[in-house]
């Protein structure tokens, strides 16, 4: 991908400490009248802690407000799947932590392509976070003497993660949504599930409404509004096989990324070491499980490329714990991108275990004999039954076989301090923006974000935006209305009316495979160059070979699968784009070229420093890259070692 | 009182009434069943006991009227629900499966409550129609008690009637008993087997109780 | 485990839509791995269906791993299957012997009108939830989390409901198309924590009013529900349920 001409983004970090910056910011906003909020209409799309979060604040505040899902309920948005925790530096178990170290954790943890300001609120608001789930109702898991737990998480060193036994993501998701519904009991949510979002509604370079399609009655709709909050996730679908779930898509945000607000890191995407492996062709999604138990399994393969003995049968001399081999101090607990990348080599080496190859052994053999069955049983009783449930094998017998799975994206839609795109009064929260986490995400730090983002700053933000401009009134018959919904409508019918042979599922499989082999956990120049010219044929392919079956006008599956794929076809070639660009190797993103010796990650700073931002200009054509450099004050840069 | 009709006409308020009528009338078996184990002590007994019953006059009207009054809401609030159960799942299941692996006969009793409860309907009309008005069995004036009601569970098809209607009510009450408690709030880890326990015991003693006298009577012909 | 492969007959309820009467249609479906969630046994049906230009099933799901609770439908007529404590997503194919003959209906209730094959409309549950399955409290608006102390044992009580996924099998496992279990795990989850007390006597009334005006039926105590329920949501909490609904109707003003 040719890059184009390079312009500095402006962040609108305030001046000043870093401490100070979060309220000197909320001290320069304009604010609304309280009596002239219920005259702003605003649009929120997505449901999940973000988009939940902040739909229930705004209409607190007094604000009209519009809800979008794509499920049936706003209940069931993916962050209902998040198992481990929610950080928080309230340092309740006197172990050391504050809002710095939190920060600190954060910032280094993302390999320093973060922006300090953002994360510094993040970790500054993560408190209020607590106390308001607490008071919504979230039973977060409490002491004997009733105050509230903390476990230590993803290899933190301090305990600082507040957690609902195994499903602290559908608590709190819960909890916004139940603060949700009351808004709705109100009236002043207005409450639109089962809708996918086309298209973005720009009036005079200002976001102004969606463009929806009914999934139940297939019928397109405009809604308008006086600003858009998109919180509508993740794009690890991109992949095919992810942790995410169906209706994780990258289409609301690739379709505003056409109408104008800049992807930024797309590469920037997080693998998980722990998933449970695929057993075959046919299969849709991969399971998570919680990294917790490499605190007590350990990782191996046999010694004997194509050793097909059943595990217990290969002795200890014929087993290569790999990961206590080339990590000594640190063993299997490493971080997720280094046991992730240790894995696929194995794997690509050929050692790989399970009928596909794509599977290495987690062990609790020498921890059940240590602690007991019980102990064990007590720890991960409802991991390992997850486990057996999905596999038939029982883990307190057999080891269980896992391989890493995308599972995260860093990157994102670029917003700014005020969490605005850059499309004026396009506001993006949570996983759908790439603000907070660098190059990669700690373990329970985006439940963490996503929630700061829609309890704790979009209420001020977009108040901000709405003081400072005009808003003309729009109608449905404004040109850009009619521009929006008809380009929408003419290119489902398009996808609709192809004729091909193979189904949307076929083609995103195919583009699923091609983006974990290139753009998976090792990526190179040669196998990135090749990645965009499969992508481009394959996108060819599919707008001539597309088989789409049933009406428009109905619930019809198969044709909103297209619409998600044929976007993917396009966000893919940037995703591959940009790792190309990225001739370093940071957190989630590993270029071979760029490695040690020993094959740790290399950093190059001095040139990778920035946020990449892109500009869309055509489909197939290059996209103009923006960088925002990032500088480091408060978090001096340092290289991360788990030797 | 507003509140109250409101409160105990939604659906869960409909299901305390019925728990509570349920449970009256099952303090009125408990009586009914004690009075008529008389029959066993013996003739003297019984009369004695029945004519002193109907000594108690307006008492006894009262005590009759609350008695109508519990069958009446019982039974009208039976159809009511069981109506709007039924509108509930307009289209049934082309396949239903229980996956409680419940011993055969709850699982029976909690299905069939609106039928057993409909047979001791007809029993307890064929009842009073025999007793209270001696519609069926005509006897002499001034019978005494004793050979009114040894004449009645001697003819055969109040054995039939009769030990049908009993059992059946046993039946009623395996699931009705305890499912009073439940209706009601009380369920407690420390008393639930007590209550289902005795529940089944409770249906039992009353359906073994009063089936015995239709038994008795062709058995034991005087 | 290793796989093994199945052939099957499918009987699934094929409908348009909500206003069209629908039929079941039998499908030969066979290579079906051991190893599939029941789920991706659909996807091959539909892949197949796509393939031969017929129309897929259409079926809801969104997480795949049992937390979301989209998924859902009567298999030979048990809600999510033959396994407890199981969704349909997490159901898997070993399950089933060879040759098995498999009945598929949707969810069914006046409550949950079919939108389209085994879609259902379950936003019932949502203007439940609507009516008072909340706590009051607006952003910003609270105290330090550990200003109030909830026992362990409560708070791991008030878990045990709170874990409710939303599917509705308990509504299309009972025979009376009872919304209970829904209604009382969220009744249960708030009343059971402080932060829930205030509110709890306008909670339950409203909930239970919102319950019956959806047409649900009412509880008869049958338990199906609790075999059903995929969460482990447990009968003690519709007690719990009708003990607030006695307690808000005699010892509050909101009666
Ligand atoms: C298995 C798993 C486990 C995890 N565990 C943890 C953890 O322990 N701790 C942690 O901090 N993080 C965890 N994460 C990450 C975290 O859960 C997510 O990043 C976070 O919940 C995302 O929240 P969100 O609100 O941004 O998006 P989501 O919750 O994904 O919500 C997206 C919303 O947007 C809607 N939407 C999407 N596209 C459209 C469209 N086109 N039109 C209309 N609506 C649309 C969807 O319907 C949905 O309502 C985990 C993630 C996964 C997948
Ligand atoms: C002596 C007679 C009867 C007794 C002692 C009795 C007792 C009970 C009890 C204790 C219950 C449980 C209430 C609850 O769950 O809250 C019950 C329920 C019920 N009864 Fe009766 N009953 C009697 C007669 C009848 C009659 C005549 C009918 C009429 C049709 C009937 C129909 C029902 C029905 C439909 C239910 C509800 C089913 C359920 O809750 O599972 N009963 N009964
Ligand atoms: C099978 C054994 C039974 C016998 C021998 C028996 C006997 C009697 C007798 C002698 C009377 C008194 C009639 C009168 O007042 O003159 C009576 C009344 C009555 N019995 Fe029974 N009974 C039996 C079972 C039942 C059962 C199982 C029920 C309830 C389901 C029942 C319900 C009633 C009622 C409601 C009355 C009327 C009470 C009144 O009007 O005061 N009986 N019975
Ligand atoms: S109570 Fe159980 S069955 Fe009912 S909706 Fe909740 S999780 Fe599903
Ligand atoms: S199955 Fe139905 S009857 Fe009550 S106990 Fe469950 S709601
Ligand atoms: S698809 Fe989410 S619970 Fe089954």
């Amino acid at each position: 991908m040719a890059i184009a001409e390079s312009q500095i983004l402006d962040s609108k970090v305030p001046s000043g400490p870093v401490q100070e910056k979060w309220d000197r910011c909320r001290f320069e906003m304009k604010l609304v009248n309280p009596a002239n909020k219920r005259k702003y209409t605003i649009l929120v799309v997505g449901t999940g802690l973000a988009g939940g979060a902040a739909a229930a604040s705004l209409a607190e505040l007094g604000y009209k407000v519009k809800s979008f899902c794509i499920q049936d309920s706003p209940r069931r948005a993916h962050s209902i799947a998040a198992q481990g925790g929610i950080n928080a530096a309230k340092n309740y178990p006197n172990d050391g932590d504050s809002i710095w170290r939190l920060f600190y954790d954060t910032v280094k943890g993302g390999d320093y392509r973060s922006r300090e300001a953002n994360v510094y609120r993040l970790a500054q608001i993560s408190n209020n976070i607590i106390d308001q789930c607490a008071a919504q109702g979230v039973p977060f898991a409490r002491e004997y003497g009733g105050t509230l737990a903390n476990r230590s998480f993803g290899g933190a060193q301090v305990s600082r993660t507040f957690y609902c036994r195994g499903q602290t993501g559908q608590q709190l998701l819960l909890g916004a949504y139940q603060a949700l519904m009351r808004q709705v009991s109100t009236g002043k949510i207005d409450l639109h599930p089962r809708r996918e979002m086309m298209d973005l509604i720009v009036v005079d370079g200002k976001a102004r409404g969606i463009v929806t399609r009914n999934l139940v009655t297939g019928k397109f709709e405009i809604h308008l509004g006086d600003a858009v909050v998109l919180a509508t996730g993740g794009y690890g679908n991109a992949y095919y096989l992810s942790t995410n779930g169906n209706g994780c898509n990258v289409t609301a945000a690739w379709r505003c990324h056409r109408r104008g607000a800049y992807f930024a890191n797309p590469c920037f995407t997080q693998i998980h070491p722990t998933c449970i492996p695929r057993s075959g062709d046919y299969q849709s999604k991969l399971t998570l499980m919680s990294e917790s138990l490499r605190n007590d399994g350990r990782v191996w393969v046999p010694k004997q490329s194509g050793d097909r003995r059943a595990p217990h049968e290969i002795p200890e001399a014929d087993r290569d714990y790999y990961l206590e081999r080339r990590y000594p101090s640190f063993g299997n607990l490493v971080p997720r991108d280094v046991a992730s990348r240790a894995a696929k080599e194995r794997c690509d080496a050929g050692y790989g275990v399970n009928e596909t190859g794509q599977a290495v052994y987690l062990d609790f053999q020498v921890a059940i004999e240590r602690d007991g069955e019980a102990a064990i049983r007590a720890k991960y009783g409802n991991l390992f039954h997850m486990y057996h449930k999905i596999t038939g094998d029982d883990p307190y017998k057999r080891p269980m076989r896992i391989y890493p799975a995308i599972h995260y994206t860093m990157g994102g839609l670029w917003v700014d301090y005020h969490l605005q795109s850059t499309i004026p009064g396009l506001f993006v929260l949570g996983e759908a923006n790439f603000s907070d986490h660098g190059a990669n995400r700690l373990g329970a730090s985006a439940l963490m974000q996503g929630l700061a983002d829609g309890y704790f700053v979009i209420p001020y933000t977009i108040g901000d935006h709405l003081a400072r401009h005009q808003f003309e009134k729009v109608s449905d018959d404004h040109a850009a209305c009619h521009e929006a919904l008809e380009s929408s409508q003419s290119r489902l019918t398009t996808l609709a009316s192809i004729g091909g042979r193979r189904s949307p599922n076929q083609f995103h499989r195919q583009l699923g495979q091609i983006l974990w082999d290139h753009v998976g956990m090792g990526r190179n120049r040669a196998g990135l160059e090749s990645a965009i010219e499969q992508i481009r044929s394959l996108r060819a392919e599919f707008w001539e070979d597309l088989k789409v079956v049933g009406k428009n006008e109905e619930l019809n599956q198969v044709l909103e699968k297209a619409g998600r794929v044929a976007d993917y076809m396009e966000f893919a070639e940037l995703l591959a784009g940009d790792a190309l660009n990225r001739e370093e190797s940071c957190g989630g993103h590993f270029r071979e070229e760029h490695q040690t010796p020993e094959g740790e990650a290399l950093r190059d700073d001095d040139n990778f420093s920035y946020v990449a931002a892109w500009e869309f200009n055509a489909v197939g054509e290059p996209a103009t890259l923006h960088k925002e450099p990032l500088s480091f004050e408060s978090v001096p840069l340092a290289t991360r070692s788990y030797k | 009182m507003n509140w109250l009709v409101r409160c105990l006409s939604s659906s869960v308020g409909k299901k305390f009434v019925m728990g509570i009528t349920g449970l009256l009338l099952c303090g009125f078996l408990v009586v009914h069943l004690a009075g008529n184990l008389l029959l066993y002590v013996g003739a003297e007994a019984y009369n004695n006991y029945a004519h002193q019953l109907h000594s108690l006059g307006p008492l006894l009207v009262a005590a009759e009227i609350l008695l109508l009054l519990l069958f009446l809401a019982h039974v009208i609030l039976a159809v009511v629900t069981t109506r709007e159960n039924r509108l509930a799942r307009r289209q049934e299941y082309a396949v239903k499966e229980t996956k409680q692996g419940a011993p055969l006969l709850q699982g029976f009793a909690h299905n069939w409550m609106f039928i057993t409860g409909a047979i001791v309907l007809a029993f307890v009309l064929l009842h009073l129609s025999d007793f209270r008005f001696e519609a069926r069995l005509p006897g002499p004036a001034g019978e005494a008690p004793y050979d009114k009601a040894v004449r009645i569970l001697q003819n055969p098809i109040t054995f039939v009637g009769y030990f049908i209607g009993c059992l059946v009510l046993g039946v009623h009450l395996a699931h009705g008993f305890a499912s009073a408690f439940q209706s009601l709030g009380v369920n407690h880890p420390k008393y639930n087997r007590g209550i289902q326990c005795f529940g089944y015991c409770f249906a039992v003693a009353i359906a073994v109780g009063f089936a015995s006298f239709p038994l008795w009577g062709l058995l034991f012909k005087h | 485990m290793s796989a093994e492969t199945l052939t099957l007959k499918l009987k699934v309820w094929r409908q348009p839509n909500a206003d069209t009467r629908g039929h079941f249609e039998t499908y030969q479906l066979s290579g079906i791995s051991t190893q599939m969630s029941f789920l991706e046994m659909l996807d091959v049906l539909n892949e197949q269906l796509v393939e031969k230009g017929e129309e897929p099933v259409a079926f809801d799901h969104d997480c795949r791993e049992g937390i979301c609770g989209m998924c859902g439908v009567m298999i030979n007529g048990q809600a999510h299957g033959p396994d407890r404590e199981t969704t349909t997503c997490q159901l898997h194919m070993r399950r089933f012997r060879d040759g098995d003959t498999i009945v598929i209906e949707p969810w069914r209730a006046t409550a949950f009108p079919v939108v389209r094959d085994l879609v259902v409309d379950r936003s019932a549950f949502d203007r439940i939830i609507q009516a008072g399955g909340f706590v009051s409290v607006n952003t910003g608006n609270a105290p330090d989390a550990n200003a109030v102390l909830i026992p362990r044992v409560q708070q791991e009580k008030s878990m045990d409901a709170a874990a409710c996924i939303g599917c509705g099998a308990c509504v299309a496992a009972c025979k009376n198309a009872s919304a209970m279990l829904f209604t009382a795990a969220k009744v249960s989850h708030l009343t059971l924590l402080p932060q829930g007390k205030s509110e709890r006597s306008q909670r339950v009334l409203k909930m239970v009013a919102q319950m019956d005006e959806e047409q649900f039926g009412s509880c008869t105590n049958t338990g199906e529900c609790e075999a059903a329920c995929p969460a482990g949501i447990k009968l003690d909490n519709i007690a719990r349920l009708n003990r607030e609904y006695l307690r808000a109707m005699l010892c509050s003003s909101d009666g």
